[in-house]
């Protein structure tokens, strides 16, 4: 009894359950991912299912586009964020917290009915649905990701080192590129990270954006994860999205540890 | 003697003198100076007068854009109306399921882009409207999507994206959207048939009057502010290198704004007409809020918001309990076992949903779990706690690490110390992570997707995107989400206020 008490009372035991649940349920789920790439259905090694891969022409090309559907909208998400995050953090707003609400808000309603609202818009105004409605629809959803972290690292930077530029006779276009842009680059990268993420495993919104005449990965993967027969060669696709994310997050990891907890 | 006394006379009156011209002189200075000051004031006044003058143009001339495109936008709209006239042959209807609609449904024109054969997808392909000539074989769609049906297996409908009308614009034609078909006529409303391409123009047309307005009236006030001295020149610069109003940012924030409102703007315009179809007005009607209430709207939508509910709440509780003991435990840990564990505790967080959800997916094939209700919620729970863990860590680094030993010593069991002594510290950040953790869940819709099964269980975001492919919102969702919107609204504007009135005390 007095062995059980004192293992209760030191308190890092408290934290095994949530170990236990999270070796359960993340490390090996992701561990089958990996075991179902490499197996067949009835559950033997193989490689064919990445031969398959390689020489699967349309999967390689949804990939490949996914990817660079992905890489455009961070652009763009950037482009449009950025201005926004810096007005926002700049401009001497009466009810500055009001602002950033406003554009927090839209994430509350449902994504998807927010992007069926999307189509209907583009309905409205005749607008053809295609890649451009694409790049809008995901632009439209991502975009908070974007101006937030920046406008939070925008809104904790040391305004006495743009006075200080200032006086040391720097003008506004060179104070802008040599002083507030460096010491917002945390807020950049974790925002990036944040829009490409999400953008490249997408898998719904574009379905619905382009009546499903474009395909993304995340759709592929979907299509063959669901078929039961074909559930290994989805396993390998994951697989290579689990990269790719894995890349992005190693890469952006360095700089966004701070930001993440801003976030929260 | 007397010439002394004049001596000192003479001093005197110098001294005098010499005061007087100076009080003088100082006066003068004194009133120049104040001239000056005044003059300046008032240029200013003026300067500042002049440009909010110019603001309201600019409001004036979009606010005018903004309504003339709507209008230009409203009528090309009303130019191809269906009436909803005759059902006298609804045989020819067996391929569609058989439900009539009496409302008017807009018929949008397509201008523009490439016409291809759709591919025919089975039951995939989920488009709006179908023309088809009654007694033709070949079936002719036009307008800007096309809804693919698949009922029967014998006939191979040949559907083509095409530009073709109808060439007799009072023809009987077949209609078909997501959830009804009907026969009717082909109505032209007469003296609008303006194209779409026109009216583009006549926008950008607009647009770039607009910004070339915009673009004078900076110019001008540019100019006015050469004339000041350098001086005010100097003040002006420095002010706007500073905390000030620019009406360009402004603009730029509140266009980015419009748009991201737009659609949910749509919705929430829309959730006050009886319509089936999104964008389509038949009047003022509050039945869509009566139906959501008086529980008569889709009994799919009724499920989908039990289900949301109850997935959340549990998913919700149980993270906010795992989380909390988690994060005292990873508190108390050494710095490798915690690094370790943090990182374990970032990677449902790093993941995005699809790949949480197949890798859930997955588990629960290998185990040979039947999917469904407890599913979804462990895979709720797995990415809700991290957020948990994140949110109740920074409180446990505020409090006083001894007053839990402190309790221990004092005779408390460890139940009693974590009730008395640290759950009153913690639950603030116990709070807001529950919080998170019901948005999260309720929001979510990858994991969902993979983790449902196939036994019928839907939250509202699976609802929706079933209902999106199927080829038509439930007309519920929009009062729904209309409601949610306000809500949150009022909430955060609450939160807002009451944090603004804290930080003035």
């Amino acid at each position: 009894m007095s062995k059980i008490l004192q293992i209760a009372s030191s308190r890092r035991t408290w934290a095994w359950p949530y170990v236990l649940f999270m070796l359960l349920f993340v490390v090996l789920p992701l561990l089958l991912v990996g075991v179902y790439a490499f197996t067949d259905i009835e559950g033997h090694f193989t490689l064919r299912n990445f031969a398959k891969f390689f020489t699967h022409s349309e999967a390689i090309q949804t990939f490949l586009y996914s990817l660079m559907i992905a890489v455009f909208n961070t652009a763009i998400c950037l482009l449009i964020g950025y201005p926004a995050a810096y007005f926002m953090a700049a401009e001497d707003f009466k009810t500055p917290k009001v602002m950033a609400m406003l554009f927090i808000l839209p994430m509350w309603i449902n994504f998807l009915l927010r992007t069926v609202a999307t189509v209907e818009l583009f309905n409205i105004f005749g607008l053809p649905l295609g890649e451009g409605a694409l790049l809008f629809g995901l632009c439209y959803d991502y975009l908070p990701f974007m101006i937030y972290p920046i406008y939070n690292t925008l809104q904790k930077m040391d305004t006495s080192l743009v006075e200080a530029a200032q006086d040391l006779g720097a003008n506004r276009w060179v104070c802008f590129w040599k002083v507030i842009v460096p010491l917002s680059m945390p807020g950049v990268y974790s925002g990036i990270v944040m829009v490409f993420m999400p953008t490249v495993s997408t898998f719904a919104i574009a379905e619905l954006l382009t009546h499903n005449n474009i395909k993304l990965f995340g759709s592929l993967i979907q299509d063959y994860i669901t078929t039961t027969d074909l559930l290994n060669y989805g396993a390998v696709l994951s697989l290579v999205l689990l990269i790719i994310i894995g890349l992005t997050s190693f890469f952006g990891d360095n700089s966004s540890e701070t930001e993440k907890g801003g976030m929260i | 003697m007397i010439d002394r006394y004049a001596k000192r006379n003479n001093r005197a009156e110098r001294l005098r003198n010499n005061r007087a011209e100076r009080l003088r002189n100082n006066r003068a200075e004194r009133l120049r100076n104040n001239r000056a000051e005044r003059l300046r004031n008032n240029r200013a006044e003026r300067l500042r007068i002049k440009t909010a003058s110019l603001k309201e143009y600019r409001l004036i001339l979009s606010v005018l854009c903004i309504l003339y495109s709507v209008f230009s936008f409203a009528q090309s709209n009303l130019t191809y109306t269906l009436r909803m006239a005759a059902t006298d042959e609804v045989e020819l209807l067996d391929n569609f399921p058989a439900v009539y609609e009496t409302e008017k449904v807009n018929i949008r024109l397509y201008d523009g882009g490439k016409y291809e054969p759709l591919r025919y997808d089975e039951g995939r392909d989920t488009v709006d409207f179908i023309f088809a000539h009654p007694g033709e074989e070949d079936l002719t769609a036009w307008g800007d999507s096309v809804f693919c049906y698949h009922e029967s297996d014998e006939v191979v409908w040949t559907v083509w994206r095409s530009k073709k009308e109808p060439k007799n614009r009072n023809q009987r034609v077949l209609v078909a959207n997501g959830r009804n078909a009907f026969v009717q006529y082909l109505h032209k409303e007469t003296g609008s048939s303006r194209s779409q391409g026109w009216i583009w123009w006549v926008f950008a047309g607009l647009l770039f009057a607009a910004g070339a307005a915009y673009a004078c009236l900076v110019v001008l006030q540019r100019r006015k502010e050469r004339e000041l001295s350098s001086v005010e020149q100097e003040t002006l610069r420095r002010k706007r290198m500073g905390k000030r109003r620019h009406y360009g940012a402004q603009l730029y924030l509140w266009l980015l704004l419009l748009v991201l409102y737009a659609p949910i703007a749509l919705i929430a315009v829309f959730s006050f007409t009886k319509s089936k179809v999104l964008g389509n007005w038949t009047g003022f009607s509050l039945d869509l809020y009566a139906n959501l209430f008086t529980g008569q709207a889709d009994a799919g939508l009724n499920s989908a918001i039990w289900y949301t509910v109850v997935i959340a709440l549990v998913a919700a509780v149980s993270s906010t309990l795992l989380g909390t003991l988690a994060a005292i435990g990873i508190y108390n840990m050494r710095a490798r076992q915690r690094k370790v564990v943090s990182f374990l505790n970032s990677v449902p967080m790093i993941n995005p949903d699809i790949i949480t959800g197949i890798s859930l997916f997955l588990l629960f094939v290998a185990l040979g779990m039947s999917q469904g209700l407890a599913t979804v919620c462990i895979a709720h729970v797995v990415f809700c706690t991290p957020y948990v863990v994140l949110s109740v860590l920074p409180r446990l680094s505020r409090m006083n690490p001894n007053t839990y030993e402190a309790a221990l010593d004092l005779g408390a069991t460890p139940a009693q110390a974590l009730r008395m002594v640290m759950l009153p510290e913690l639950w603030p950040g116990m709070i807001s992570g529950f919080i998170l953790a019901l948005t999260l869940s309720v929001d979510d819709f990858g994991v969902t997707f993979f983790t449902k099964g196939s036994g019928g269980l839907e939250t509202l975001s699976t609802f929706i995107y079933s209902d999106a492919r199927k080829g038509g919102l439930t007309p519920e969702l929009r009062p729904l989400f209309t409601i949610i919107l306000l809500v949150m609204l009022t909430v955060l504007v609450y939160i807002n206020i009451r944090a603004a009135k804290e930080e003035k005390k």
